[in-house]
């Protein structure tokens, strides 16, 4: 069971660190597609099985079924707010660049007004 | 009056301080560029009073970004050789802007770097040295560009440098993203003595330390989205 937990570790350790490395390219977007839909589809499962859960998480060394969901529930939590501090970081750059350009393209006319008075 | 040289001041909120910044450096240098980062005082007008160039940020956007923002203007003339930042708030002196500028073109480096820590800073506060120490131990380490104050607002550089320099860290990161920028290109750099004046304004305008938490997980952050 320690072997396998410190597979799981390690292999979400390795997807938050390609995951910061590129948020963008497609791998990384179509992948948080896909564990979105597994998510989804593990969360009615669990709803309609609710024993098979337990079964799950037993097979994975945790104690219950509600155990797991939290602790999947926990990854998927911090990924979406890495994701969503990594955008909002693209997002700033974005404006900033626009930003930037209003107020050179002011100066500018500023400057000429200055120039014909 | 070094007719080729700009001299780039951030200004977010320094009204009651910005025109007799600008006044000081006038003595020395013609071409002075206010980039007032959306301030909510009089900053932009008084910056028109003093009569210096002013560039305005529709809204705030940090002083990395306002940085930028100068330099991006002052290449847009092709005379412009050197460029030199210089803080609003009044703790930098105009001589040391004029002799690290000396400095640059005698000894023709790409840029030079004012450090408060071979010089002498008057009034530093304690806990600020502590930390600014701790900082540039950092910056030391994970850039091997070694200098001895990481924080400096007063900096003077060549063409090569503006061109290339890029800041993308819109706050206070920006001074740790210019280090890093050294060591990439290969620049040419020194460092040099200047002295800082911690004024009752200065102070009380100054970084909250507290500030320096989030200054590094932007760092770490960026290094490793950069790689």
């Amino acid at each position: 069971m320690i072997l396998l937990k410190t597979i799981l570790i390690g292999g979400f350790v390795l997807l938050l660190i390609r995951f910061v490395l590129s948020p963008n390219s497609y791998q990384i977007r179509a992948w948080k597609k896909i564990i979105g839909a597994l998510f989804v589809a593990l969360a009615i499962l669990a709803i309609l099985l609710p024993n098979q859960l337990n079964r799950v998480a037993h097979f994975f060394g945790v104690g219950r079924g509600a155990d797991l969901l939290l602790y999947l529930l926990s990854l998927a939590f911090i990924f979406a707010l890495i994701n969503q501090y990594l955008n909002e970081k693209q997002e700033q750059k974005r404006f900033v660049r626009l930003a930037r350009k209003v107020a050179l393209l002011e100066a500018e006319q500023h400057n000429k007004r200055h120039k014909k008075t | 009056m070094h007719k080729d040289t700009y001299v780039i001041i951030p200004v977010y909120n320094e009204g009651p301080v910005i025109a007799s910044v600008i006044r000081d450096v006038f003595k020395k240098f013609s071409n002075v560029i206010c980039v007032n980062d959306g301030s909510s005082d009089n900053s932009l007008s008084e910056i028109r009073r003093a009569g210096a160039i002013a560039v305005n940020h529709p809204i705030n956007l940090g002083q990395g970004a306002s940085i930028q923002t100068g330099i991006e203007y002052s290449l847009q003339d092709p005379g412009a050789r050197h460029f030199i930042t210089f803080d609003a708030d009044g703790q930098h002196r105009t001589q040391d802007a004029e002799a690290m500028l000396k400095h640059l073109k005698k000894q023709s480096l790409d840029i030079v770097l004012g450090s408060r820590f071979l010089g002498s800073a008057q009034n530093i506060p304690q806990l600020k040295k502590i930390l600014l120490k701790a900082a540039i131990r950092f910056s030391n380490l994970s850039t091997g560009v070694h200098l001895t104050d990481a924080h400096n607002g007063l900096r003077a550089f060549n063409r090569h440098v503006a061109e290339n320099l890029n800041i993308t860290m819109p706050d206070m990161a920006h001074s740790s993203e210019i280090i890093h920028r050294i060591a990439e290109c290969n620049f040419m750099y020194e460092e040099i003595p200047v002295t800082t004046l911690y004024t009752e304004y200065s102070k009380a305008k100054g970084q909250p330390l507290l500030n320096s938490v989030n200054i590094m997980f932007d760092e770490l952050l960026q290094k490793v989205s950069k790689k």
